[in-house]
């Protein structure tokens, strides 16, 4: 039987056990969080395990936000299940918990003791006997509602809360589209379509170009009424080099003719993951230069714009470790804030580029007594996002709205930003 | 900062924290234990009894055990409030193992949930119940299982199926029956049942693979729209069916010529087949097991269903279709896997690594695959140590020449990484690619070489343990790649020895020097710089650690034994030794002293006869390497794609390797055209499916026919036994009802029987006949219970050995309760076995005693009761006897009120003042009343009662044939049908308390024949007044034991399906 035992939600930063579900018969020990803890600290410098073997249990963490999430099992199952379950999990969980508080709040540990009635009630209806029930998000919705600031507000006056389970079966779990709710709802005939990607990029210690591929989403948000059906189709599905589906999309209309067909579910949701490899050009560059004689390094390292996109790039921001053997630093730049996390991370945050300079950072490095020159080379990584663009090149052709009575505002939008986007030196 | 505007910031952040947590749970969280609990568990608001419940959810949370709350909770469970419901399901859910028997008194309110119009609410009674694992009501779990997968909602039914596998752990022997709740779950038009049914049957009966033939191609079409996490079992599923229905695919890459390493397919095909345990390691492919081709329907299908899977968004689900496409698919598509598997690598860090231990198992296989990929395995800065370990490896696996510069060229990037262990085995890994591909052997040692006398790494000022770990690795490297063609890199060897001076580190030392010592007498220059390296090593021994200690003490004496001849060299060699022996010998480590003693036996000696001998034996010793051990097949861990085994390297328990190829025989082979047939006669009705298997026997071929038949067969059996019954038993209303001569016999039956019975009263023929035959049936059983009715069975209550003599028996009554109808009525018998007189014998019943925990007056059931009847009902206490002389018995009527038809009550029994325990046992055939209905009303309530309401049940009875025997010495002129039907009456009516409404004689030309004989009996439950009818149909020759039919129609279908069983047992 392919199940897990048990879920615990442990605090990242403390180790203490938030929430313990057990889902089958075989209790699991809360002991076993000591043991991973222990373990998690002993190994935390750069090995995240995905798969953990316990003297009892086989443990699947995941970290997400400052939580653990932990499941156990003592039994053969695939190990991606309990992954991509947890990862849904904390997704669902996320969505709950900081949808109604407003913009970029994430998940902490605080949230999940303050409001661990939902997390007990979601994942007893995601999972039963340990294997994963029903983990449609709008479905979960329905059966458990989550907070809103309405019911908070009036919980805090009258000190009644509201309750938090639904009333009665969503009609769309028994349906055939078991994403999809049927029951009418107030919506604004309007769908949106994001692309949504990441740049991946890799320049060796020569300054050429290793590896360049784009990571994309399209993500939908829909609030159409009754059961549409929409085809989206792009101008040139050809550069699209892998894809993974929604499973509201169907496979025949995309194996004939590369278009999407599909029935979206209310709200928001992921249609579409794909990947455009051996991109050409990178936007932003970054030139770093070591060295170091007599114990001491000097760093310099210039941030430039290269093939201008034609749109800002944003929020640009240059980190690398310091290596272990460097006892002192001293960073300095010329546009922009330098700051030495205490894991020996440099941060250093650009912002935009100026028009009339180039951003450059220069500085010393003291290295451990005994060390003449230093044989390691830090990796520069490079964050940005850029607004309105689709690095790959990827073009939405139209989308057709079909079932409808009135023609619906559809909105698009493209966003890049940098995904394992780094520089040897 | 200022310290003001710190403590503002301060303040700021606590207020809007504070926001944050408005109208949220978070003062229960952090204090749930800061009011008392207990009397918010009985409060009458819902809100209070929330709160209380949340508190309890916050303790489990925390740790703590807070089962001692279990009785005021389980009564909640009765709330009509969905979030009460949901609260007290999920504390049940934790605690119910521990507390048994609280537990069961939740079951009532399950069943009763289980009717509601709520599916919500249906399934979350259901997945309460069957999650709280309780072995008693077992039964019961399979009655609201069997109801459910009958529900409207597809929800309830997925359920149910879920349901399934819990019932399973707790109670093994009904397997049968599951098997055709999933077989029935199987075939649901629902695509989300379906997936949850593989669920189930892979955990309950994962090797039925005819279920599975039954169902393949509905399956396999249904695959794309189950839910994605069944979809990774049911791929599973019908996998492990293929391959034991087809065996392997000779196609396949696990048999290919793709296959770069031959040996290592077949050893991986052995291990997906054999498991490790099994598998003897001789590396030989298997030829004896059967070979099925990709040509195959089936296997053709499964591949068309799983190939769109790879575009899942679940990489679970992508993983298990690519192992299916490994596995089963032909070479030359298998291509296709490549690309959806290597996109997993972008999904998220953790799953990354369970996808590359994956991809290095099937790169082992078919590198060819992954070669052009290279790209896909070059480090980035964010991964874990882990996975750069990993990906290494891959890319040692898969580098070929064209693919090397790139990957060198990436390499050299990762020899200056911050972190030293990933360089040396980046190191490790070169060395491993020039051994594989000779052709770089020159740059790779030109690499290393120079990476070793880099600067860092041997400058002795700074050193760390990982830099000698960088540096070790990058020596043993060039040792293995020296090893290939010694002669060729002559140079190097001198250039490490030369550095020798300059390396500090022990390990390494010794690693050099053993290099020097193996290869001294090979090519020009080394056997000329022997001597200078020699008086080298004695001079620097004394400084060595003992690791190189060792090595020089080795290295010594070979390069003496190595020396022929007694040339200037041997001589300086031989004093050389000498001296490091000498110093060896008053080493401070005793494991050199014992070297250096061991060394000087062997070479000290001096006798010239000996010399050669032991030059030989040195040599042989220090020089002749053993064989390089065979492909290290014994090592190679394989398990099937997409398993926990694969990545953690060792089979977890549960692990079940491929079945064997071609194990399943099915009989019927699903061709296209038969499966067709089959599929079809699946959706209708199993009388459908056998009239077009008899047109398909007209038209179609001889064949097809045959086959189909084949597959039919249990399902004509079904419906034979059904038509029949449903016929018999229509012929015997009709004949009953309106055929005079039915009438007559029945009646005449009726009156040879009751001939017996003095009180029978002759009521007049005509319209209220049966009403007649009915009163006098009630008086019958009533009277002649005595003398027809055997006793009654009695339990024993009290043995006399464990109470000074006095013994209690008890026996169920046919009575009804003067005082409720609730209760039933149990004579209890007391006997004194002593010698001394018992006094004030009395029983109470545990309530009395003040432990409330499972006392009758629990609230959960006062609230059904008081629906029944307004006032409460008490245990009807017992008239005490003051009195118990010895050897006399006295009797006395006790009136009970069980909480449970399967649950036993808890009595104190006292005498002499002394108080012993006893359990009153309910017997589930006295839980109903007489309810006498005549034949036309019965036959009215029947067929309200059809469907779901009805259950039945097939059993033999041959009591008859001892009863046949003694009659034939009384009379022979009795008729014998007369009296078994008699015999069956009287079986069932003294076991439990039915009312007689009808018994039809079969009308046979056969004398013998019994075939039609049908019972009718009613009653009415005893909680629910709810009617409960059993009708009982024999079949057979009187001769024989009659095969026996018990169908029982009642709406409280629990309680039937508890009492069936009962019956059932009664008639055995």
């Amino acid at each position: 039987m392919q199940q897990l035992q048990c879920i615990f939600l442990l605090s990242e930063s403390s180790g203490e056990v938030m929430v313990e579900k057990q889902t089958t018969g075989h209790h699991v020990d809360r002991s076993i969080c000591a043991w991973f803890w222990h373990q998690y600290n002993h190994h935390r410098n750069n090995d995240q395990m995905s798969v953990v073997t316990s003297p009892t249990h086989y443990l699947f963490p995941l970290i997400r936000h400052g939580i653990i999430f932990l499941a156990c099992t003592q039994l053969e199952l695939p190990p991606l299940l309990p992954i991509e379950f947890l990862s849904r999990f904390a997704d669902i969980l996320s969505d709950y918990l900081c949808a109604g508080s407003g913009a970029g709040a994430t998940l902490n540990e605080d949230i999940v003791k303050d409001n661990f009635v939902i997390v007990y009630e979601v994942l007893d209806e995601m999972m039963d006997n340990g294997f994963p029930l029903t983990t449609e998000p709008n479905l979960l919705k329905d059966i458990v509602l989550p907070p809103n600031l309405v019911t908070k507000v009036l919980h805090a006056v009258t000190g009644n809360s509201s309750p938090s389970v639904g009333p009665t079966l969503p009609h769309a779990a028994a349906s055939t589209v078991p994403w999809r709710s049927t029951h009418p709802k107030t919506t604004t005939n309007e769908v949106y379509v994001n692309l949504v990607e990441q740049l991946d990029a890799s320049v060796n210690r020569d300054g050429n170009l290793r590896r360049c591929q784009v990571y994309g989403e399209i993500q939908v948000n829909s609030s159409l009424p009754g059961f549409p059906d929409l085809t989206l189709s792009f101008t040139n599905p050809s550069l699209l080099n892998d894809v993974r589906f929604h499973p509201c999309v169907r496979f025949r209309p995309w194996e004939s003719s590369q278009v999407l067909s599909f029935v979206p579910p209310d709200g928001h949701f992921k249609l579409m993951t794909y990947r455009v490899k051996e991109l050409k050009k990178i936007p932003i560059y970054v030139k770093p230069q070591l060295t170091s004689d007599s114990g001491n390094c000097r760093i310099s390292a210039l941030v430039g714009v290269r093939n201008d996109p034609g749109k800002t790039i944003d929020s640009i921001i240059v980190e690398f470790q310091l290596p272990p053997c460097i006892t002192s630093a001293d960073l300095t730049s010329n546009h922009g804030t330098v700051d030495i996390l205490a894991d020996k991370t440099c941060r250093w945050s650009i912002g935009q580029i100026p028009k009339d300079k180039l951003p450059s950072l220069s500085g010393n490095l003291v290295l451990e007594p005994g060390l003449d020159r230093l044989h390691v080379a830090p990796t520069f990584q490079v964050r940005f996002k850029i607004m309105g663009i689709a690095m790959s090149g990827l073009q939405i052709d139209k989308l057709d709205v079909k079932n409808m009575p009135a023609n619906p505002y559809k909105g698009f939008r493209a966003q890049t930003q940098a995904g394992d986007y780094e520089f040897r030196s | 900062m200022l310290p003001q505007m710190g403590a503002a910031a301060e303040s700021l952040s606590k207020a809007s924290s504070l926001v944050m947590r408005i109208g949220t749970d978070a003062h229960l969280y952090d204090d749930p234990d800061d009011v008392s609990i207990k009397p918010l568990l009985e409060s009458r608001y819902d809100s209070e009894k929330v709160d209380a419940l949340k508190r309890l959810l916050a303790l489990i949370a925390q740790g703590a055990d807070v089962s001692h709350f279990f009785p005021q909770v389980v009564k909640n469970v009765a709330s009509h409030s969905l979030e009460v419901k949901k609260l007290v399901y999920l504390y049940l859910l934790h605690y119910a193992e521990k507390r048994q028997n609280e537990a069961l008194l939740s079951i009532n309110c399950f069943q009763k949930d289980l009717s509601d119009t709520n599916p919500l609410v249906r399934a979350w009674a259901l997945r309460a119940m069957t999650g709280i694992r309780l072995h008693v009501v077992s039964p019961l779990i399979l009655a609201a299982i069997t109801k459910c997968a009958r529900d409207p909602s597809p929800y309830v039914r997925k359920c149910a199926a879920y349901a399934l596998p819990k019932l399973y752990n707790l109670h093994q022997e009904e397997i049968s029956s599951l098997e055709q709740l999933v077989d029935v779950l199987l075939r649901d038009n629902s695509p989300a049942v379906v997936g949850s049914a593989s669920v189930a049957f892979n955990a309950i009966c994962p090797n039925n693979y005819p279920l599975i033939s039954k169902h393949f191609k509905r399956l396999c079409e249904a695959l794309p729209d189950v839910e994605e996490w069944s979809q990774i079992i049911l791929i599973e599923i019908l996998l492990r069916y293929t391959v034991a229905r087809h065996g392997l695919v000779r196609e396949s890459v696990l048999f290919s010529d793709v296959t770069h390493d031959s040996t290592f397919s077949s050893v991986m095909s052995r291990c997906y087949v054999e498991g490790h345990e099994l598998w003897s390691g001789d590396g030989r492919g298997f030829e004896e097991v059967e070979m099925g081709t990709c040509k195959n329907e089936d296997v053709d299908l499964l591949l068309k269903c799983t190939a769109p899977l790879l575009w899942s968004q679940n990489s679970a689900v992508v993983l298990a279709a690519a192992g299916v496409h490994w596995i089963v698919g032909p070479a030359e598509e298998v291509k296709k896997i490549v690309k959806p598997i290597l996109f997993l690598l972008r999904s998220s860090s953790v799953a990354k690594y369970v996808v590359l231990c994956n991809i290095l198992a099937f790169a082992k296989a078919a590198p060819l695959l992954f070669d052009s990929f290279y790209e896909e395995f070059f480090i980035s800065s964010s991964d874990s140590y882990q996975i750069k370990t990993i990906k290494l490896e891959i890319l040692s696996t898969i580098a070929t020449e064209s693919s090397v510069p790139f990957i060198f060229g990436e390499f050299q990037d990762y020899i200056r990484d911050p972190d030293r262990r990933f360089v040396a085995d980046t190191v490790a890994v070169i060395g491993f690619i020039a051994k594989q591909l000779a052709v770089l052997a020159g740059t790779c040692l030109e690499g290393l070489l120079k990476l070793v006398l880099s600067e860092p790494l041997v400058s002795g000022s700074y050193q760390i343990e990982e830099e000698d770990g960088v540096l070790v690795q990058a020596i043993i490297s060039i040792k293995s790649i020296l090893k290939q063609d010694p002669s060729s890199h002559e140079k190097v060897i001198v250039r490490l020895v030369r550095n020798l001076d300059r390396i500090k580190n022990s390990a390494s030392r010794a690693l050099i020097i053993w290099i020097f010592g193996e290869y001294s007498s090979m090519g020009d220059v080394i056997p000329k710089i022997a001597p200078t390296v020699l008086k080298y090593l004695a001079w620097s021994f004394h400084s060595d650690e003992v690791e190189a200690k060792l090595q020089i003490l080795n290295t010594c004496a070979k390069v003496t034994a190595k020396t022929k001849g007694n040339n200037e060299d041997s001589t300086l060699f031989k004093k050389i030794l000498n001296y490091i022996l000498q110093l060896a010998t008053f080493d401070q480590n005793y494991d050199v002293r014992d070297r250096a003693r061991f060394i000087r036996n062997l070479m000290g000696n001096k006798t010239k006869n000996n010399l050669d001998i032991y030059r030989d034996l040195i040599e042989s010793m220090f020089c002749t390497k053993p064989a390089s051990s065979p492909y290290p097949s014994a090592n190679i861990r394989v398990y099937l794609p997409g398993s926990l085994s694969q990545v953690v390297l060792h089979a977890a328990p549960g692990y079940t390797p491929l079945p064997k190829p071609g194990s399943a025989v099915i009989e019927n082979p699903t061709g296209l055209n038969n499966s067709s047939d089959v599929d079809e006669s699946e959706g209708s009705s199993p009388q459908y499916s056998t009239e077009d298997n008899r047109s398909g026997y007209d038209t179609g071929t001889e064949e097809t026919s045959e086959n189909g038949d084949y597959e039919e067969t249990p399902l004509v059996n079904i419906s034979e036994a059904n038509v029949d019954q449903g016929q018999t038993s229509q012929n015997d209303m009709s004949n009953f009802v309106s055929t005079d001569l039915s009438e007559m016999m029945s009646r005449t039956a009726l009156e040879s029987w009751l001939d017996e019975t003095p009180s029978f009263s002759n009521g007049s023929f005509g319209q209220s006949h049966s009403q007649n035959v009915s009163t006098s049936n009630a008086r019958v059983s009533f009277n002649d219970r005595n003398f027809k009715l055997k006793p009654r069975k009695s339990h024993v209550l009290l043995e006399p050995a464990n109470s000074d003599g006095l013994r209690i028996s008890y026996s169920f009554s046919t009575e009804v309760s003067s005082v409720s109808p609730l209760l039933v009525c149990v004579d209890l018998l007391f006997e004194n076995f002593a010698k001394e007189t018992l006094r004030n014998i009395n029983i109470r019943f545990e309530e009395a005693s003040g432990n409330s925990i499972s006392g009758p007056t629990d609230p959960v059931l006062e609230d059904s009761a008081s629906m029944v009847s307004p006032d409460k009902i008490p245990t009807f206490p017992m008239e005490e006897i003051p009195l118990l002389s010895p050897n006399e018995t006295v009797k006395r009527i006790l009136q009970v009120r069980f909480q449970h038809h399967l649950l036993p009550l808890k009595l104190h029994i006292l005498w002499n003042g002394k108080m012993h325990l006893g359990k009153l046992w309910p017997d589930i055939a006295y839980f109903l009343r007489p309810l006498s209905l005549d034949m036309n009303s019965f036959v009215e309530k029947e067929k309200q009662l059809p469907g779901m309401f009805e259950c039945s049940r097939r059993c033999i009875f041959s009591d008859h044939l001892q009863e046949l025997e003694q009659n034939e010495k009384i009379s022979v002129n009795a008729d014998k049908s007369l009296v078994v039907a008699h015999c069956f009456a009287v079986k069932i009516l003294s076991s439990s308390n039915f009312y007689l409404v009808s018994m039809d004689m079969p009308v046979s030309l056969k004398p013998d024949d019994m075939s039609g004989l049908c019972l009718r009996f009613a009653g009415e439950v005893v909680n629910s007044s709810k009617p409960c009818l059993i009708t009982v149909i024999a079949h057979g020759n009187l001769t024989e034991p009659l095969d026996v039919t018990v169908k029982l129609n009642s709406e409280d279908t629990v309680f039937g399906l508890n009492l069936l069983n009962r019956l059932v047992a009664i008639v055995q």
